[in-house]
């Protein structure tokens, strides 16, 4: 039995240039498809889908497209009682979107518009004896979610105010043989719990606990010979992938061990020239989240058309210069 | 959205399309408007029930309907007799299985498959473990099923055993499974741990799996059971040698384990009236860390670390009290006391002595060995012969390559240092996407190497030229080095961890690329820095220098900044130290 290497092959005639007005106007043109069943369909994760539009429209310079008021008059009514922010009105509220929605606000500077000392008491509640975080009430414990509560903390300047050592302790428990990390202890090593988690211990200081020769190595065998990443062993290239191994290069100072201009190609590969925005392999359907980290990534490989993005927190560096935010990285 | 293939449509085939998704649309708002509705006033009957049935079905993403299912369940549970509340979590079990068939990727559906089987009056975990099997045999990479399964061997206490012979039977069938090498390289230390006490005289072996704690789980595995595994992993890498999952494997058996925390130097200098200490990892020693005892007082001393970019750094530094130790008649009796880890280290300054040292020499040449025992070096020995032998098969397996490498330094990393060189030139080639990884990989043994040769020689000398370095590392490891020669590498900076060399008097540098000097920073002894043929480009690169207020010596030709006007003169003023510049 052998291990069929799983990749995709660029065709010669796939995009090779950037092709930011059709993404901007693919991602403008996104948010006014609201009676559309695929965009309803996506309710459940929307104050993500509004980060991930904002983020790569504010990348390209292109923020002023947006609808500001209308975007901050949803996040506040998107806020309840508990101090948690929900994805959607009448959705529950819950970590991740807690995490979103503080982002954007960053974006516009503009965090006053919630109850911040709310939100703070929310994701400080969250957090378990173990010192692991539940993503919302229901007690989904995982890496991801330590990551949402103290990149939310981070942003608001308020990291004290949970037990960052115990956040430590369980996020390291969560190592594994390959210098990875998983959703919980015990748990396979994937590209995103990396990222999430490398990405924490960034946030929290703790860089010096990583084996980020031993991960790094991991990291760079993420490339296959189309260029493109994938997120475990044996799996197909992806765009979001592709980001998530990036950026978690970047933070443990290693991103010289991939070859960029073979990555940059593939990114460049799955856009869309007819649509714009990219999708997750080329010839696939587009949508906001390739879209944005496929920009993204191609910020971290240094195209200077686009604005410089932070590899922690996935947001233009000048609005964390803003916010006086300054995640450490590995050199 | 993943894996969905853009598919060219006919302008009437998008119109049909769009009457089907509107129809769809009005009946999905209807019933999410419904579930809406029917919670906002509390009702908790079987047609929400139906309602978020139908919705979960299709999505089960839409997380807070999965919250209002439980708010149901929980209300039931008040309201019928246990038979009943058995009975409903059942068909939850039911509904879930036929949600994880359509999408056996849903964070949703696994969390609340973990909820209900929790609370299930008369739990079924066998049932639930018989559901992973099924599930893994359709997809053995499937991380929420993992997850789930390693759930249900907790609540249920299964034996490590069992799941150890799980994965046994799954790398049986197919080598190519990276999750149940994973799952091994979890369950190995529970079962198998690396103990003074041989195994079969500890009793029972430990039952589900605890959550692996990072400081050990690199760690180890007894020797006994290490044999075996390499022979599981050879069959492995030569049934299918392109398989990236059992090298992984391999190279994690073939790891030394961590260092155990301590102080592994203490460093006194008459002349500066400063002390460094060298830690085995990393640490924080700002405030309260460090004990400093001179000669049975307690000292008011400021640690720092070496290099204001490090909040953790691996070597410290503290300066005494003006004419604490300065006359040369005096003897003096340190000791730094590590409070926190009940470690400490003394050091002794005899009189007429200018500095004084003292450093675990014990550890000195295991540094970047394995532990091997005699027994397993010879195993090593033969894994390495058959490695070598595949290696002849597939003379550009860039896995096996690299693990040769490994298996030499675990052997004899200076007596193999020639093969291990030409290994990685040909890994270069053949693997040129990662050919900036075996470069710093490379430059690491390298480093490791000169090391060695320095502590066999006895010599505070620390020479490696024309080795193409293109990274420095373990510089914590060159805290007593005086003379340092880099030349002819491939060096870009010398980085901010340079600053950890405090008895540095010359630096040789010659032919690199260096164009950052960060790390030559408040260096008290520095003399001599040359730097001929670099790309020093401007006279505030240098700016770093200023700092060391010893510099006599600086050589800069050959550099871009000697072009720039005024150079001498900016020089002069930046770096008043220096007597003799070469431009
Ligand atoms: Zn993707």
């Amino acid at each position: 039995m052998s291990a069929q290497l799983k990749d995709v092959i660029i065709k010669p005639d796939a995009p090779s240039s950037l092709l930011l007005d059709k993404h901007a106007d693919y991602i403008a043109a996104y948010g006014s498809k609201k009676d559309d069943y695929e965009y309803t369909l996506s309710e459940y994760l929307r104050m993500s889908g509004i980060y991930w539009g904002l983020t790569v429209m504010d990348l390209m310079d292109q923020l002023q497209r947006m609808n500001r008021q209308e975007i901050i008059d949803f996040i506040k009514a998107c806020q309840h009682e508990c101090g948690g922010i929900s994805a959607s009105i009448g959705h529950d509220p819950h970590l991740l979107y807690t995490l979103s929605a503080v982002q954007i606000l960053c974006l516009y500077d503009s965090v006053d518009a919630i109850d911040v000392d709310k939100v703070v008491d929310y994701v400080k509640g969250l957090q378990q004896e173990d010192g692991s975080f539940a993503g919302d009430k229901w007690g989904e414990i995982d890496t991801r979610f330590s990551f949402c509560a103290v990149a939310t903390l981070a942003l608001l300047g308020k990291m004290d105010t949970i037990n960052v050592g115990k956040a430590v302790e369980f996020v390291l428990s969560c190592m594994n043989f390959d210098g990875g990390f998983g959703c919980r202890p015990g748990s396979e090593s994937h590209a995103g719990q990396i990222y999430c988690c490398t990405g924490f211990l960034s946030l929290t200081g703790q860089l010096h606990q990583l084996n980020a020769d031993l991960l790094g190595w991991w990291l760079c065998e993420r490339q296959l010979p189309s260029g493109g990443l994938n997120g475990r062993p044996e799996k197909l290239p992806d765009v979001c992938y592709s980001w998530w191994v990036l950026a978690s290069l970047k933070i443990i100072g290693r991103i010289h061990w991939i070859d960029k201009d073979k990555l940059r190609r593939f990114i460049l590969a799955c856009q869309d020239e007819e649509t714009g925005g990219f999708a997750d392999r080329p010839g696939d359907m587009v949508d906001p989240f390739h879209t944005l980290f496929g920009v993204a990534g191609l910020s971290l490989l240094g195209d200077e058309q686009i604005k410089a993005v932070n590899p922690v927190l996935c947001m233009p560096e000048d609005v964390l210069q803003r916010v006086g935010l300054r995640p450490d990285l590995l050199s | 959205m993943h894996g969905r293939v853009k598919v060219k449509t006919t302008a009437q085939q998008e119109e049909e399309k769009r009457k089907e998704r509107e129809k769809k649309l009005k009946i999905y708002v209807a019933a999410r408007d419904a579930c809406f509705s029917k919670r906002k006033d509390a009702v908790f009957d079987d047609e929400a029930l139906q309602l978020t049935q139908q919705l979960l079905s299709s999505n089960p993403d839409f997380a807070t309907l999965w919250n209002y299912r439980r708010e149901i369940l929980t209300h039931l549970e008040t309201v019928k007799d246990e038979d009943e509340v058995q009975k409903i979590y059942e068909a939850e079990l039911s509904f879930l299985e036929s949600c994880l068939k359509v999408n056996p990727k849903s964070y949703g559906s696994w969390h609340h498959r973990g909820w209900v089987s929790a609370r299930l009056p008369r739990p079924a975990w066998t049932r639930e473990l018989s559901l992973c099997d099924r599930c893994l045999s359709l997809d053995d990479r499937n991380f929420h099923c993992w997850d789930y399964r390693r759930m249900v061997v907790k609540m249920s206490d299964v034996p490590v055993k069992q799941e150890l012979e799980f994965t046994d039977r799954l790398i049986g069938s197919n080598f190519s499974n990276y999750s149940s090498w994973h799952y091994r390289s979890t369950l190995l230390p529970l079962l198998h741990p690396e103990s003074a006490e041989r195994p079969s005289q500890r009793g029972d072996p430990p039952h589900s799996p605890s959550p692996p704690c990072p400081q050990t789980h690199s760690h180890r595995v007894c020797e006994e059971q290490l044999l075996k595994e390499y022979e599981l992993v050879q069959n492995a890498f030569f049934t299918d040698p392109n398989d990236q999952s059992a090298w992984f494997y391999y190279r994690w058996l073939l790891g030394r384990a961590e260092r155990e925390e301590m102080i592994s130097c203490v460093y006194v200098s008459r002349e500066e009236e400063r002390v460094a200490v060298a830690f085995s990892r990393p640490v924080n020693a700002r405030s309260g860390v460090l004990l400093l005892v001179l000669d049975g007082q307690p000292q008011r001393v400021e640690w720092r670390s070496v290099h204001p970019h490090f909040k953790h750094s691996p070597v410290w530094i503290c300066d005494l009290p003006p004419g604490t130790i300065s006359d040369i008649t005096n003897e003096h009796n340190l000791t730094v006391h590590w409070t926190e880890k009940h470690a400490h280290r003394d050091c002794a300054l005899y009189t007429g002595r200018s500095e004084s040292w003292c450093r675990d020499t014990a550890t000195d040449l295991e540094l970047f060995r394995s532990e091997l025992s005699v027994e397993k070096t010879s195993v090593l020995q033969s894994e390495l012969q058959s490695v070598n032998q595949l290696q002849e098969l597939e003379p550009l397996n860039k896995w096996c390559l690299l693990t040769i490498i490994l298996l030499m330094r675990a052997l004899d990393p200076l007596g193999y240092e020639k093969e291990t060189l030409a290994h990685f030139q040909t890994l270069k080639e053949v693997d040129s996407m990662r050919s900036a990884y075996y470069g710093d990989l490379c430059s690491k043994f390298m480093i490791e190497n000169t090391i060695l040769k320095m502590e066999y020689a006895e010599v505070r000398v620390f020479s490696i030229s024309d080795r193409n370095l293109t990274t420095l590392c373990h510089l914590d490891q060159l805290l007593l080095v005086t003379h340092i020669n880099l030349s002819s590498n491939q060096l870009r900076r010398l980085p901010p961890q340079f600053a950890m060399l405090q008895c540095l008097e010359v630096v040789e540098a010659d032919n690199n690329s260096i164009e950052n000097l960060e790390g030559v920073y408040h260096l008290p002894k520095l003399e001599e820095v040359s730097l001929k043929n670099n790309q020093i480009s401007t006279p505030a690169d240098l700016q770093p220098l200023a700092s060391c207020p010893k510099l006599k010596r600086l050589d800069l030709r050959g550099n871009p900044v000697t072009q720039t006007a005024n150079v001498e003169s900016e020089l002069a003023e930046l770096l008043p130290s220096v007597t003799d510049l070469l431009l």
